[in-house]
């Protein structure tokens, strides 16, 4: 069906025909976005009470019986946040955050000790998410770890997984059970100054996945981890940490939603990642947090680090990201090239529309040599949406041979929305080629024509084009994935030619 | 809190009426490494050191001007020695449809200039400087309708004196509906010095106005160089624009362009050569504020030994400037273990019928090309210099008189690489 | 002139050149042939000097000197021409000022005085006409936006300019119409002479029809496997390279 015609959205830009059409206005009025995601979980669960001090970091690592060592790394997590003052938001508009009206810690009062006690309407939650946890999931193959507010409810295959040797699981259990991978890898990535919401996450983290693959094992399946905010007033900060070993191999995926609330919460996570000799990791996310609604009342504050660190020698992360939630998105999923030879790889489709603001990115930090980066990222911008491309790209002295190409294309779809493109190039090794290409053009009435002209209606002319805009991305997507978020993409611009 | 620099600038009297804003200027310092526009050029070298201001003897230095000048049949040439006019050496027969007059009345005015960035940002704490600081500088206008056929020479000579100076010019230019002129802009050192040259200038074109821009700035090795140019442009008016960078030890040069009537174009070529240790940083800002308006940039950059080069181009496409189409290119060559180039790009697009696209490059000269000159016989130093040559010739093919191009070319040609550059 | 003995070359790890062996005399005209991947464009890039080329073993003497110490630039001023298989483009350098710097480059290595520019385009006009090529060719950017037969021709250009003393011409045929073909003929003929040589290697019979070779050389996995006059290129042309690894196979059993 697809025709060369939208295969290259830029082709037909600057028509002279007016964009307020008739067919146009016709859907601008159809501005009724679906969140399927936007149900509320009826279930009982306790919360600390809203506040920060010193206090809350030591109930929240009390309740999850940690080791003395971990309290001690949150209170200085903790102190050294104190120190800190906020980022400036760049091309962010945001309202100030009252960190003392969060809620640090909430989790279903009935915790289950396995997936076999996990309270049915959990279950339900996850159902309805598409993500089964249950023996049905068995035929899905995936292995799942779901994180509901703060705390893991359940991870499935873990002992298929164990007899390889792959450690999946929550990051609660793993402190206790594992404390000499956490000791060493903790924070060996986003150290716990880096920056003020990683500070803040290693102060408070509640739970998050744990992800070890030892020593030349390929991961036998894809591992997932879901998370879902459905407290009121509730913070979210999950910590993800991924360890490949020499020769390791893993594809791990994340999906988030949240119900709709009209106040904003905050989801503040940290990801690290670490890759030994000849390892590779692909992280994929699917981000659909709740993004408020048509007027920017609600939705959810996404203020996540995440950072792989090739540390190994021929080693590789790839990160892959569809985000097509949250009221404003904060995120520059990086790449530190430090093994000769390694490669990053970040691909990206952020979405905008309604107030939605976005402002994403990476950086990919080039100091072995031989090493290379390749950046795609497609931006996309309707309603009132603000999206921001943010990258850097350096190349430190010692990275001989380093190479990197940065693809960043924009789509606007109407008059009011922004795509803005800032990228940062810092070359100090003079073997280095670092290519940067941006562009930025609109769906064109040309082409909703000519599709139209073929019987295809407007709706699916403009997710046909958008699918195409985005397909260099999709196809880094797990098959499920790639197929849920062409989907996510279409629900969210319902309604948004205009 | 302020450094030597502006104590020692700010230590005598300033122009009545411009008191308060040497007084914001004492309080708020220079650009620091937290202004996103100063990112990459570090002031605090700059911030320790003092510089006489102005220069007293500048009236009776002795120039061989011929010795300096691109030879160029000129309709005026405007020449300023250590920031002072020095008639003698000027020519200002003026012909049909030109005025020149003072941008500045000597300081004696009421009020100070209210030309560049004068926000109170701390990132413009130079358009503050020159505003408190500025007592002279041209007043150029080419009447509506007006056709001047010969370029307009405005020339910055550098020479030494008992102290390192400061100087502050204020230029302005204003082109009426359909005027056209053609200026260049020229900085050169008749003696080596380490002043301190700090030059706003205002360019307005009125609907139809075309100005032909050259900027050639070969300044003195060790002098330091900040300079910010404003342009407006109502409907249709075309400025097209030449910037070659080879000069100064520490040179800024901040480029804002606003588009304001509906067809504006703005073209710009550019080239940076640096060697030695030299750090050039080129901010650009060019704003669609209107309909149907266009920009077509290309700069190269070329950076050896141990030189900084930094390239900003940053292209903003305001709402409702629908049928705007922004260009730019950016391509750099860097020569050198300890050379660093800094590019980055920057589209900020709020509005939907727009054609917007940048691309930035850093890299080395092709392999395969240089095997290929050496090949047929070139030995690896003229290989390299054919091709650094034709790197930054690509953005130079336009300018004119042939002469000028010509200066530009020799004065590019002692800049680019001259033997192994210690790979 | 050019004395090859045993010659092994490596690239990137992996040998390509096992032991070739080669001798050509002034006035000779070799043609080299051999299916993909044989080690012919290895040759040509070995004996131009291009780097990423090891030598493991073996010698490459030209007029009494060790070839393979020589820069690639002195190769070329030595009277070593390599018509490339792929030539590159090199954007904003002019054709002509390319290649007056290239002989100025050449001729003052050689001790002989440069020529001007009114010289070199007399000299530039003559070989144009011989060619048949258009002079707006001389306006252009070395290869810029030159087609595949216009990338070719210009090669072709080049070297009656140079005048070398060994010519090397990798695949010139390729991608050549047949019009196209006999004109790179016709200038490689018209360039004969006692005192040069040439090097054809191609993978097709059909430019030996238009430039008859003195000999012919096959070349399979990295050595010459058969020499002969130009007889043995029309037996390829008949049986192809399986007859010549069936031959191979034979010899080494």
């Amino acid at each position: 069906m697809a025709t060369p015609i939208i295969d290259d959205p830029s082709v037909a830009l600057g028509s002279d025909a007016p964009s307020d059409s008739t067919a146009n206005a016709e859907v601008t009025a159809a501005l009724n976005r679906r969140y399927d995601a936007g149900f509320v979980t009826d279930i009982e669960s306790e919360s600390l009470p809203p506040g920060l001090d010193e206090g809350t970091v030591r109930a929240i690592s009390a309740r999850k019986n940690e080791p003395e060592w971990m309290t001690e790394w949150r209170l200085k997590a903790y102190r050294h946040w104190l120190t800190m003052t906020p980022p400036n938001w760049a091309k962010l508009s945001i309202v100030p955050i009252d960190f003392q009206a969060v809620s640090y810690f909430s989790q279903p009062k009935n915790r289950p000790k396995s997936l076999a006690d996990v309270d049915p309407k959990l279950l339900e939650t996850y159902e309805k998410l598409g993500v089964p946890l249950h023996e049905r999931a068995r035929l899905a193959g995936v292995a799942v770890d779901a994180v509901f507010d703060s705390v893991s409810v359940g991870t499935t295959f873990r002992k298929e997984l164990a007899a390889v040797g792959v450690i999946f699981g929550s990051i609660s259990d793993a402190i206790r059970e594992h404390p000499e991978l956490i000791r060493k890898y903790l924070g060996s990535v986003v150290p716990i100054g880096d920056n003020y919401f990683a500070a803040l996450n290693s102060a408070v983290f509640s739970d998050g996945s744990f992800v070890f693959i030892p020593k030349g094992v390929r991961c036998p399946m894809e591992l997932s981890t879901y998370f879902r905010i459905n407290a009121r007033d509730t913070g979210q900060f999950e910590r993800t940490l991924l360890i490949a070993e020499e020769g390791a191999s893993v594809s791990y995926l994340e999906g988030c939603t949240a119900p709709m609330r009209d106040e904003n919460q905050l989801h503040a996570a940290v990801v690290e990642l670490v890759a030994l000799d000849d390892a590779n990791i692909k992280y994929s996310t699917v981000q659909n947090w709740y993004p408020g609604d048509e007027n920017g009342v609600g939705g959810i504050y996404n203020f996540v680090t995440k950072r792989g660190d090739c540390r190994g020698a021929r080693s590789k992360i790839s990160w892959t990201q569809v985000e097509t939630g949250s009221a404003i998105t904060w995120k520059y999923p990086s790449c530190i090239l430090r093994g000769d030879d390694s490669v990053g790889e970040f691909n990206s489709v952020a979405l905008t529309h309604h107030r939605q603001q976005a402002d994403t990115g990476t950086k990919m930090i080039h100091i072995g040599r031989n090493t290379k980066s390749k950046i795609v990222s497609k931006g996309i911008s309707a309603g009132h949406g603000q999206n921001t491309y943010r990258g850097l790209v350096k190349v430190e002295k010692g990275a001989d041979g380093a190479r990197n190409h940065t693809q960043c294309d924009s789509l606007l779809i109407g008059k009011r929305c922004g795509a803005h493109t800032f990228p940062y190039i810092e070359v100090k090794n003079p073997g280095a080629i670092v290519e940067h290409e941006a562009t930025t053009s609109k769906i064109s009435d040309d082409q909703l024509f000519y599709c139209r002209a073929r019987g295809i209606g407007e709706e699916d002319a403009v997710s046909m084009i958008v699918d195409g805009f985005c397909k260099q991305v999709f196809r880094e997507l797990p098959m499920e994935f790639a197929v849920e978020a062409k989907k996510l993409l279409e629900v969210s611009l319902e309604g948004a030619v205009g | 809190m302020a450094g030597a620099l502006l104590a020692s600038l700010l230590s005598e009297p300033v122009p009545a009426g411009r008191e308060h804003l040497a007084a914001a200027l004492l309080r708020d310092g220079l650009p620091g490494a937290r202004d996103e526009a100063w990112k990459y050029t570090n002031l605090r070298a700059l911030e320790q050191r003092s510089y006489a201001v102005g220069d007293a003897q500048a009236a009776t230095r002795a120039i061989d001007l011929d010795a300096l000048l691109v030879p160029i049949e000129s309709c005026a040439r405007l020449v300023f020695v250590n920031g002072v006019f020095r008639h003698d050496l000027s020519n200002v027969q003026l012909v049909t449809g030109l005025q020149i007059g003072r941008s500045v009345d000597d300081g004696r005015g009421e009020s100070a200039p209210t030309d560049g960035d004068l926000s109170g940002a701390r990132s413009a704490a130079f358009s503050r400087l020159n505003a408190v600081l500025a007592t002279d500088g041209p007043q150029v206008t080419v009447l509506d309708g007006a056709t001047i056929a010969q370029p307009l020479l405005l020339i910055f000579v550098g020479v030494a004196a008992d102290a390192d100076l400061a100087w502050n010019v204020l230029a302005r230019f204003d082109l009426g509906a359909g005027a056209s002129l053609k200026v260049i802009e020229h900085h050169v050192a008749a003696s080596p010095n380490a002043h301190l040259g700090n030059l706003v200038v205002n360019h307005a074109l009125g609907a139809g106005a075309h100005l032909d821009l050259v900027q050639l700035q070969e300044a003195a090795p060790a002098a330091t160089l900040i300079r910010r140019t404003t342009c407006r442009l109502e409907d249709t008016a075309v400025l097209s624009m030449h910037t070659v960078e080879t000069g100064a030890q520490l040179m800024r040069h901040d480029l804002v362009v606003d588009l304001v009537g509906r067809g504006a174009r703005f073209e710009s070529r550019g080239v940076f050569a640096l060697q030695g240790r030299q750090h050039a940083d080129t901010h650009m800002v060019v704003t669609h504020d209107a309909r149907d308006t266009a920009c077509d940039i290309v700069w190269r950059g070329v950076a050896d030994q141990r030189s900084r080069g930094v390239f900003h181009g940053a292209i903003t496409v305001a709402p409702g400037a629908d049928g705007s189409d922004a260009k730019l290119s950016n391509k750099n060559l860097l020569l050198s273990p300890n050379a660093e180039i800094d590019t980055q790009p920057v589209l900020e697009i709020y509005a939907d019928e727009v054609k917007a696209a940048h691309g930035a490059t850093v890299g080395q000269l092709d392999e395969r090309a240089l095997f290929y000159l050496r090949s047929r016989g070139m030995p690896l130093d003229l290989a390299r210099r054919i091709l650094v040559g034709a790197f930054c010739g690509a953005v130079l093919a336009e300018i004119r008189p042939t002469a000028l191009r010509a200066h530009i070319d020799t004065l590019l040609a002692a800049r680019l690489p001259q033997a192994e550059t210690g790979e | 002139m050019l004395k090859i003995d045993n010659l092994h070359v490596r690239v990137a790890g992996k040998d390509i050149l096992k032991g070739l062996s080669l001798h050509v005399k002034a006035g000779e005209m070799h043609a080299l042939m051999g299916p993909n991947g044989a080690g012919k464009s290895t040759l040509g890039n070995v004996l131009a000097g291009r780097e990423g080329y090891e030598i493991t073993q073996g010698t490459v003497e030209y007029n009494g000197r060790n070839l393979l110490e020589l820069a690639p630039e002195e190769r070329a001023a030595e009277g070593v021409f390599l018509a490339f298989q792929y030539p590159v483009e090199i954007p904003g350098v002019n054709n002509t000022y390319f290649l007056r710097a290239a002989l100025n480059a050449q001729r003052k290595h050689r001790g002989e005085p440069e020529v001007d520019s009114m010289q070199f385009l007399k000299l530039v006009r003559a070989k144009l006409a011989v060619l048949q090529l258009k002079e707006e060719l001389l306006h252009r950017a070395v290869n810029e936006g030159f087609s595949g037969g216009e990338k070719k021709r210009n090669e072709i250009f080049q070297m009656a300019v140079l005048e070398p003393k060994l010519a090397i011409l990798d695949e010139t045929d390729s991608g050549l119409d047949i019009d196209a073909l006999k004109m790179v003929a016709d200038g490689v003929n018209a360039m004969r002479d006692p005192a040069r040589a040439f090097l054809v290697i191609t993978h097709y019979q059909r430019l030996l029809d238009y430039i008859v070779p003195d000999f012919v050389h096959v070349i399979a996995d990295g050595r010459i496997v058969e020499s002969g006059d130009r007889t043995l290129a029309l037996k390829l042309e008949e049986h192809g390279y399986a007859w010549v690894a069936e031959r191979k196979l034979v010899g080494a059993a």
